[in-house]
């Protein structure tokens, strides 16, 4: 059976806890980015269109339907 | 948790990490350019909004 500490040549358990901890920093950091650019995208233009398409829509088509 | 470090080697985690996330943000932006509504360089072309606002006749 594989010996318990030897799992893998390569990292020791300290080094693998090291990593694991900036490897949480980084994550964590990397969403913060990702969610405060996601609500400026939504505060920009809103995704997610009601039935009838985006309603942005409508100025267009009441200015199309006067004109048409 | 920290043990699947000892399974997967950081670099290879690291490096395809890095791609996969690289590759799908280039497809998003791209996605949303190719949209009227999304697209933020040459914004929304008033001709193609009208004509998917048009009502179907």
């Amino acid at each position: 059976m594989a010996d318990e500490n030897q799992m893998l040549p390569g990292l020791t358990d300290a080094q693998a806890k090291e990593f694991h901890g900036l490897f949480v920093t980084s994550f964590l950091i990397f969403t913060a980015i990702a969610v405060v650019a996601h609500i400026l995208a939504w505060m920009w233009r809103p995704w997610f269109p009601g039935v009838n398409g985006y309603s942005a829509l409508d100025a267009v088509n009441t200015v199309v339907s006067m004109i048409s | 948790m920290h043990k699947i470090w000892r399974m997967f080697d950081p670099r290879q985690a690291l490096v395809g990490l890095g791609v996969f996330l690289f590759s799908l943000a280039l497809l998003i932006h791209f996605i949303l350019l190719s949209t009227n509504r999304f697209n933020w360089i040459e914004g929304p072309n008033k001709a193609a909004a009208a004509q998917t606002g048009l009502p179907s006749k």
